[in-house]
């Protein structure tokens, strides 16, 4: 399976992909194979060999001093002292050194491993100019990607047309109804949002609930108790009755649970239709044709406990309303919990909450089989039956949602009674909905409609004037089923480029809406693109900045980072006998406290990749605090900060000084889920050291420097890794006990076979070795020092002293190859093409733009996002159709 | 039953992902033709209507274990059902604790047990919640549903005509156990999609995969050779889709073709006639292609106010059951509407009969048992004593073609013999155990 996979990307992809991105897709192989991630000490394959990582001989040989002409000194040099051993253009020489030279370093990368390796045994033979003359000369001649493609070495790449990845399609259907969700309206529309919910708090009498409003107030967090008082002096203590409204957002795409837990009666509603109108409290459960997620409004004398379960799309905020009324009851209390996709049960708060009103998001909920990702990366690039099957369901679900919505999203109301007996009132409506769901159509093409297709979202499928609906039924499945929807870029025409050069402006929506946002182009960007500003680059660039403070945006970004840390799927299990303290609650807390690291840095103006090795604080909260131990004071300069990405809620103290006397002891100012940046020890350098990733990279009993090791490798150094020649398991009772960690790898790495990997591996492991399995610092292993030092041999040939995270920090920021892996994955989450498909260079002029722009990770977004907009496909059509498969 | 779990229920029954094929096939009465010698398929179906009746009307003039029946005016829709019908004076709901009697005699009718404490307030007496414990439909479905022979795919279903869309205790008769009521649906479409929704989806999706095709053929030509790859994947899933639709639809295939309902039907007052005809339909269908063998058909709400204008009756039901005795006009209203009720209750038992059983033993009726049942005995007086219990068929196997008054016993020894007539035998108490003391009633 695995070989099948390989030889298909190597024949598609071109051999000429070295280093950085064929140690990627190992890398990343590695966690999607359940029996690899058994063996914890195998490290997965990459299959073509680079010239830097295996030892080589050097034909040696005494050579004249060359001419001075710099090309000529660079060919002379290589014909004389590499290519006995390289051949006379790279491509390697049988027995002697087999594996062609082609690789991504720049030139003076190249120069700089010449003159510290080469030639072999006697590096000091090709230095200085000579060894920097050669470098080029190399690289311009056969082994830089684009040598390669005009020699004819490699074939050139292509980019391949996709259909939309699940989480893609999830968001475009999402969006595209949202594209006709008219926004919700609300006096409140002034107010400013904050995090927490709107409570209204109303005086009941008998049993009309909401009979007089006496107050209202932000409520941060949905636990309550009132005992047998009330939350305002106003209100008589026997009847009352509460409606909190906002929004909830939600950090990832899965499924969530809730519960409500109350004497008294309650209900929720998530993902309403705040359009349709729930305004006063109702006995009825159902209002205004909305659903209760949690229907606990009948009481049964004892405290209840409710719960449900809902699958939300992640990176959105989805409209919230909690119903709570006390009647005759001894006591009032309620508390709203939720369990997140990778979380545990807590209370909802304001980390979560905000005041602010949401549109409705329809969530296709249809389970799809996994999408392909055998290049590392997930895209859409195969099709079977049971994602047709999938596509099919979520597109019966939608066009559901449509029906029942449909006066809302198409603006088209029923008839009346009236109208009933009046043909041209029913031919009326029938146009309105044609124009419905020609609009409906456009939008989900992303362009404008062919005229055949106009003619089947009107006469053709409104063939029954009575019954309308069907026609919109049959019109939503068909639109969703339509390869002009699935597929990202499917062209309608016959279109080329326009002559600016560039794509059409509605290509070049649809290209920035996807790979900044893994959807469609929203109404603004539709806009754009209608008004000319989409139509240079400096136009797409700047569009394209805008869009990146979109929510879409970020949540995008955290997938990039969870697969980049490696961290998509793990099982943090820890032994809780050795580790008391870290238990499911305290893993979800440190991955909230990953996601703020890295959002902080991201986000903010700098946005600089360094200082994701750099950070030295932690954000933690009470429980992570009381965990660790930690002061829970504040250290100065330091502030308060909620985890929410909207920055809600991070001012405790002020808002509430009005109401927080009548807040119940539940809404103390000092929430538990509040985040202090601290910092614990002073051996953290960013999310090298960040305890949720060294927790994932590490066994449950014991710290795992092998699986620490490889990430630095592979991940942030970006060093090519073969795949190990044996398969070693790592059976930590087979050592005697008073071995160290470090002891026991370097046992079990000591053949020579394992030494060409482990030389490099194993060095980086050891320096983080100061942090345990749950990524706390300590002293001592089993009573004995802990040594993290070593000698590492850097890709340049360089022997450096590494001991700490701070030195793995060092390498990272000081390695291109480093910044290139980091370029190309994030091209490859964005876009899901390899960066060679846009152009042999792509990847080094992105790479170079980085570091020119201080490794701003926002301004790569956009460098990435205009790459992948702009381009222009070079390979011609096939001049006459296929001949179509035969009809059945 | 929200709109997601409706909705996800119809795509288990749409048939396109091998998840579905279990409910299809899975379930051994879903296959035709029954073993010769097989027990019978005892059916049940729970009829309500609220807010008491017109005791004068409804009873008839004599009692006996040998006189034969003979039904009053009022029920003479019944009229040519009247050998297949047992009427039960001087059964009471004697359930007594929190709650007003509408509550009380709507949620222990079928449950006969007490209400939890609760936040609920009646129009007097205590606050109340939910009943406490399983309704005796729901008790016959359970024991149906243990037994390989008689399990089915839905096991119970509960129609609902004009209920309003608020979960109550005066709107819940049916509980699955403590604290869990079971919300009737009562938008035939809703209900259709649940018992054919599969057939449907796969017409609408087969209605657009034509299109479909054009577009992959078209897009075939202005992509490049590589890219066609993709596209012919997908031709070929569409073609596959097609036949496992084509497989699952035949597999599906009823017995008993379905009804055709309405699909634009506007779920409002004045169209209950029309959609009350229309679950009568799906349900006796259900049953025909025993999709289920318990099912319960809930007209409004205990103190509904429907105003039945089909009938003439401006006023709401529950507004003029209150009127005293001597208002002739609301009693003449009244009338009309009980008569009403008791119409609808011959269409389905004319619907049961009109329906052989597969095997050719009879028709549906003798095998189902009807019980009309109420949550009052009379309006204005909120009594729960002599409720009026009206049964139709051969379900339970009893005997049938007299009235019989009992002088007074606990309803909860009706619904025991109810479950030992559904061959639930074992069955010691139901309800409030205090009222079972002396065992079943013996009506066979």
């Amino acid at each position: 399976m695995l070989g099948l996979v390989d030889r298909h990307w190597r024949i598609k992809s071109c051999i000429g992909l070295l280093g950085p991105r064929g140690s990627l897709a190992g890398s990343i192989r590695t966690t999607s194979l359940g029996g690899w991630a058994a063996i914890g000490f195998c490290v997965s394959s990459v299959w073509v060999l680079t010239i830097l990582t295996a030892a080589c001989c050097w034909a040696a040989q005494t050579a004249p001093n060359p001419p001075a002409g710099a090309a000529d000194l660079g060919r002379q040099v290589y014909e004389q002292k590499c290519a006995s051993c390289h051949g006379p253009s790279g491509q390697g020489v049988e027995g002697v050194y087999d594996p062609a030279l082609a690789g991504e370093r720049s030139v003076a990368e190249l120069a700089r491993l010449i003159e510290r390796t080469m030639p072999e045994g006697e590096p000091e033979e090709c230095v200085g100019p000579e060894a920097e003359a050669v470098a080029r000369y190399m690289h311009d001649a056969f082994y830089s990607p684009s040598a390669r493609l005009r020699l004819g070495l490699d074939p050139p790449m292509q980019v391949e047309m996709l259909r939309l990845s699940v989480p893609q399609y999830r968001h475009a259907v999402a969006d595209l109804l949202a594209h006709f969700t008219p926004a919700p309206k609300g006096k409140e529309e002034a107010q400013p949002v904050e995090a927490g919910l709107r409570g209204t708090y109303f005086a009941s009498e008998g049993m009309s609930k909401a009979n007089k409003l006496v107050d209202s107030r932000l409520d941060r967090r949905l636990e309550f108790d009132f005992g047998e008082g009330v939350p305002f002096p106003d209100l008589p203590p026997d009847q009352f009755a509460i409606v909190w409204e906002g929004s909830l957002s939600v950090p990832e795409t899965g499924e969530y649970h809730l519960r409500v837990n109350t004497p008294n009666g309650a209900r929720v509603y998530l993902n309403l239709d705040p359009s349709k109108g729930l305004h006063k409290l109702r006995d009825d459960s159902a209002a205004a044709g909305q659903f209760p997620l949690i229907d606990a409004w009948v009481g049964s004398g004892t405290v209840r406990e409710e719960s449900a379960r809902i699958f939300l799309l992640g990176g959105r905020h989805y409209p919230l309303r909690v119903e709570f009324f006390k009647y005759k009851e001894p006591t009032a209390s309620l508390r709203v919990e939720w369990k997140p996709p990778q979380g545990v049960w807590s209370v909802l708060d304001g980390q979560h909450l905000t005041s602010g009103r949401s549109r409705r998001t329809f969530v296709v909920e249809t389970g799809f089989p996994a999408d392909d990702r055998s290049l590392g990366f997930e895209r859409g690039s195969s099709v079977s039956l049971d994602w047709y099957a999938a596509v099919t369901e979520s597109a019966v679900a939608t066009a559901e949602e449509v029906i029942n919505r449909l006066p809302l999203l198409s603006g088209v109301e029923p008839l009346t009674k009236e109208q009933l007996n009046d043909p041209a009132a029913k031919a009326a409506r029938v146009e309105r909905l044609q124009a419905f769901v020609a609009r409906f159509a456009t939008v989900a093409f992303r362009r404008p409609l062919q005229d055949d297709e106009r003619a089947r979202l009107s006469s053709g499928l409104f063939v029954d004037p009575a019954n309308p609906e069907t026609a919109v039924r049959q019109a939503v499945v068909w639109v969703l089923c339509s390869p002009s929807f699935l597929f990202a870029e499917l062209p309608a025409t016959e279109v080329g480029p326009l002559p600016t050069g560039l794509p059409p402006a509605n290509l070049v929506a649809n290209r920035l809406a996807l790979s900044l946002w893994d959807s469609l182009p929203d109404e603004e960007l539709g806009r754009a693109a209608e008004a000319g500003e989409l139509a240079t680059a400096e136009g797409i660039a700047e569009r394209a900045q805008r869009m990146l403070a979109d929510e879409r945006t970020r949540f995008k970004l955290r997938g990039f980072f969870q697969r980049w840390l490696l961290l998509e799927q793990r099982d943090l299990a820890k032994d809780a006998t050795l580790f008391p303290d870290f238990d499911e609650a305290v893993a979800a807390d440190w991955r909230t406290s990953l996601e703020m690291l890295i959002d902080e840095v991201v986000w903010s103006e700098s946005s600089d990749y360094r200082q994701l090795f750099t950070t030295s604080d932690l954000w933690m909260n009470d429980r992570l605090r009381q965990a660790w131990d930690v002061e829970p004071t504040v250290p100065t300069g330091t502030e308060l900060k909620s985890s929410s990405t909207d920055d809600a809620g991070t001012d405790d103290a002020g808002t509430d000084a009005t109401t927080a006397a009548a807040a119940s002891p539940a809404q103390d100012t000092q929430l538990p889920a509040v985040f202090l940046r601290l910092r614990p020890d002073d051996q953290r350098a960013g999310v090298l050291t960040h305890p949720y990733v060294l927790s994932a990279l590490a066994y449950h009993n014991n710290t795992s420097p092998i699986h620490r090791g490889v990430f630095v490798t592979r991940s942030v150094l970006g060093r090519p890794l073969r795949s190990p020649p044996v398969a070693i398991a790592f059976e930590n009772d087979e050592f005697p006990p008073d071995l160290t960690m470090r002891e026991k790898v370097t046992h079990l790495t000591k053949d020579a076979s394992c030494q060409s990997c482990h030389t490099i591996i194993n060095p980086l492991g050891f320096a983080l070795e100061r942090f345990d399995a749950v990524g706390r610092l300590r002293d001592t292993e089993s009573g004995r020092p802990i040594d993290t030092r070593s000698q590492y041999e850097t890709e340049d040939g360089e022997m450096l002293a590494v001991s700490s995270p701070q030195d793995l920090a060092a390498l990272a920021l000081s390695s291109a190859a480093a910044q290139r892996v980091f370029v190309a994955q994030l091209f490859q989450h964005m876009t899901q093409q390899l960066p060679g498909a846009y152009g042999p260079d792509v990847l080094a002029e992105l790479t170079e733009a980085f570091r020119a722009d201080q490794f701003n990770i926002q301004k790569l977004m956009v460098r990435i996002a205009v790459v992948a907009a702009t381009h222009v496909s070079q390979t011609p059509l096939e001049s006459s159709a296929p001949e179509a498969s035969a009809p059945e | 039953m929200s709109r997601t779990q409706a909705r996800r229920q119809f795509l288990r029954d749409l048939g396109i992902s091998s998840a579905a094929l279990p409910f299809l096939v899975g379930l051994p009465s879903w296959s035709w033709g029954q073993a010769p010698g097989a027990a019978r398929r005892q059916r049940l179906v729970i009829f309500f209507s609220p807010n008491g009746t017109l005791p004068e009307e409804f009873w008839p003039k004599s009692y006996g274990v040998d006189q034969p029946l003979e039904l009053s005016p009022m029920l003479s829709a019944l009229q040519p059902y009247s050998q297949q019908t047992l009427i039960l004076k001087g059964v009471h709901n004697q359930i007594l604790g929190d709650g007003d009697n509408h509550m009380r005699g709507m949620s222990c009718l079928l449950t006969a047990t007490e209400l939890s404490p609760g936040n609920i307030q009646g129009g007097g007496d205590t606050p109340a919640g939910w009943a406490s414990g399983p309704s005796i439909d729901q008790q016959v479905r359970k024991f149906l549903q243990s037994r390989e022979e008689t399990r089915t795919r839905f096991g119970s279903l509960e129609f609902g005509v004009a209920v309003p869309n608020r979960a109550d205790p005066w709107t819940r008769m049916c509980y699955a156990e403590a604290n869990r009521p079971l919300a009737p649906i009562d938008d035939p479409k809703l209900m259709f999609n649940r018992l054919y929704g599969g057939a449907q989806q796969r017409q609408l999706v087969a209605s657009v995969l034509d299109y479909v095709r054009d577009d992959l053929r078209r897009a075939e030509r202005l992509i490049s050779r590589e890219d066609r790859q993709l596209l012919e994947q997908h031709l070929q899933s569409v073609r596959q889709l097609e036949q496992d639709m084509a497989a699952a639809a035949a597999q599906a295939e009823l017995q008993h073709p379905e009804p055709e309902i309405d699909p634009t039907i506007e779920l409002v007052n004045d169209n209950t006639p029309l959609i009350s005809r229309m679950q009568i339909d799906l349900l006796v269908n259900a049953l025909a292609n025993d999709m289920t063998r318990v099912a319960s058909l809930q007209y409004m709400r205990s103190v509904g106010e429907a105003r039945m204008r089909w009938l003439g009756v401006e006023e709401g039901h529950h507004s003029l059951s209150h009127e005293p005795d001597n208002n002739e006009a609301a009693y003449d209203k009244l009338k009309r509407i009980n008569a009403w009720f008791a119409g609808e209750l011959a269409y389905l038992a004319g619907r049961l009969a009109a329906t052989p059983e597969p095997d050719g033993s009879g028709n549906l009726l003798d095998n189902t048992q009807i019980l009309w049942v109420n949550e009052l005995g009379k309006g204005n007086s909120h009594t729960l004593s002599d409720i009026p219990f009206l049964l139709v068929g051969g379900g339970a196997g009893f005997q049938t073609n007299r009235a019989l008054d009992l002088g007074g016993v606990p309803h909860n020894r009706l619904w025991l013999a109810l479950a030992h007539g559904m061959g639930d035998v074992e069955l010691q108490t139901f309800g409030s155990e205090k009222y079972c003391e002396a065992g079943p009633l013996s009506l066979g």
